[in-house]
């Protein structure tokens, strides 16, 4: 509940503030979301589970949007960024669908 | 929990990691989480651990709407500058229109008034050396060559387009140098008429008659003696163009018309010859390049 408010919240704060996105953090803009994305499922799959942890949801997204971003930062200083941020997309969106695909057992029991 | 708690062994990560990624996608930590804290006995989470986690939740509410509000402001800014650029190339074609039509007009007084003001046979001289060399309007009998492109041709594999089917800058070349040859007086492309110092040359994918972009299909209107639609139609180059209609599906026709009437072409920009400083002996350098004959 707390957490369902708080991410109004948050997306309030964003549409009031709309703060404005340094040029050189835009790359890494996308993958920040799909990453943040990962963590929000996996945290209502674990709650759904029974096995939800604060530490282990602010952990999984502090270190997922940081992971992905160093990996698209190492993919540019690389000449692969565009390449290894399909890679993470892709891996992170398996997570993502298998997730959601657990809520949706939770919920509708099929 | 309904999926089976893979036990916590420590070789989590075989080989096989996209397997493993698919058939159980939650991080492993929430199971070791949960084993850990029934272990340990059911506790109320601490107050500051829930705290930090609506934070967490409120900065990913925060981040999507950033991420959201960016994307969309990217968008229409993009489509703004391209709507921009067209309003400014139409803005500019028609005052280009419009100063074009105004030298016509001024053109005009200034020859009549030039005949006026010199006598006859001066005037009448002046007045041939000038529809010579393509700065007075001319009215006569002529053909008009037509040649366009053939169906564009793309392909399917590298999606590159086909240029063989394209009418070249070359090919316009070769046509108005055999009207040229053939005894054609005043030649016009697309209502560009041709000097002496005329350029036909290819800009990127377009060719470009003296600098002007032209829009296919080309007409080439000449003026010249009687016989300069036989003559053309049995020239060689001709020849090769009808092939080219057959091989690569090139429009090309030629018409004999009554009472064309050819345009004059823009006033020259003069220039003028400096000469060099050393006193060398080696060919002079031509500035002024002569072109066909008229």
């Amino acid at each position: 509940m707390i957490a369902v408010l708080a991410l109004i919240v948050g997306v309030v704060l964003g549409i009031v503030l709309d703060p404005t996105v340094p040029v050189a953090l835009q790359p890494y803009l996308p993958i920040a979301v799909v990453a943040a994305l990962d963590a929000v499922f996996g945290g209502v799959r674990a709650k759904l589970d029974g096995v939800f942890d604060d530490k282990q949801f602010v952990i999984s997204f502090i270190s997922n949007v940081l992971v992905a971003g160093l990996i698209v930062y190492l993919g540019d200083q690389l000449g692969v960024g565009g390449q290894l941020s399909t890679g993470v997309v892709v891996v992170l969106g398996v997570r993502i669908f298998g997730n959601v695909a657990a809520i949706r057992r939770h919920l509708f029991r099929a | 929990m309904t999926t089976p708690t893979p036990p916590p062994t420590e070789p989590r990560y075989q080989a096989d990691f996209l397997t493993e990624l698919f058939r159980d996608p939650l991080d492993p930590g929430y199971a070791d989480a949960a084993a850990a804290t029934k272990a340990r006995g059911y506790r109320r989470r601490p107050l500051w651990l829930r705290i930090v986690a609506g934070a967490t939740m409120l900065s990913i509410g925060f981040l999507l709407a950033v991420a959201y509000q960016h994307t969309q402001a990217e968008q229409p800014g993009r489509a703004k500058v391209r709507e921009g650029l067209i309003d400014q190339i139409n803005a500019r074609r028609t005052s280009v229109q419009t100063l074009a039509d105004r030298e016509e007009k001024l053109g005009d007084e200034v020859t009549r008034l030039r005949d006026a003001a010199i006598p006859g046979p001066e005037a009448a001289r002046l007045r041939t050396a000038e529809a010579a060399a393509g700065y007075r309007k001319v009215t006569g009998d002529g053909i008009v060559v037509t040649i366009g492109d053939g169906p564009e041709k793309v392909d399917p594999v590298t999606g590159k387009v086909d240029l063989t089917t394209h009418v070249l800058d070359l090919d316009l070349r070769l046509i108005v140098n055999q009207l040229w040859a053939n005894g054609a007086e005043a030649i016009s492309i697309n209502g560009n008429r041709l000097t002496s110092t005329s350029t036909i040359r290819l800009a990127g994918e377009a060719i470009q008659v003296d600098f002007q972009p032209m829009i296919g299909p080309y007409e080439v209107s000449a003026i010249g003696p009687g016989d300069l639609a036989d003559d053309f139609d049995e020239s060689r180059t001709a020849d090769s163009y009808r092939g080219l209609v057959k091989e690569k599906g090139l429009t090309f026709s030629i018409s004999e018309r009554d009472d064309l009437v050819l345009p004059s072409a823009p006033d020259p920009v003069l220039r003028y010859a400096t000469p060099l400083v050393s006193k060398s002996p080696s060919p002079s350098p031509s500035t002024s390049p002569s072109g066909g004959r008229k």
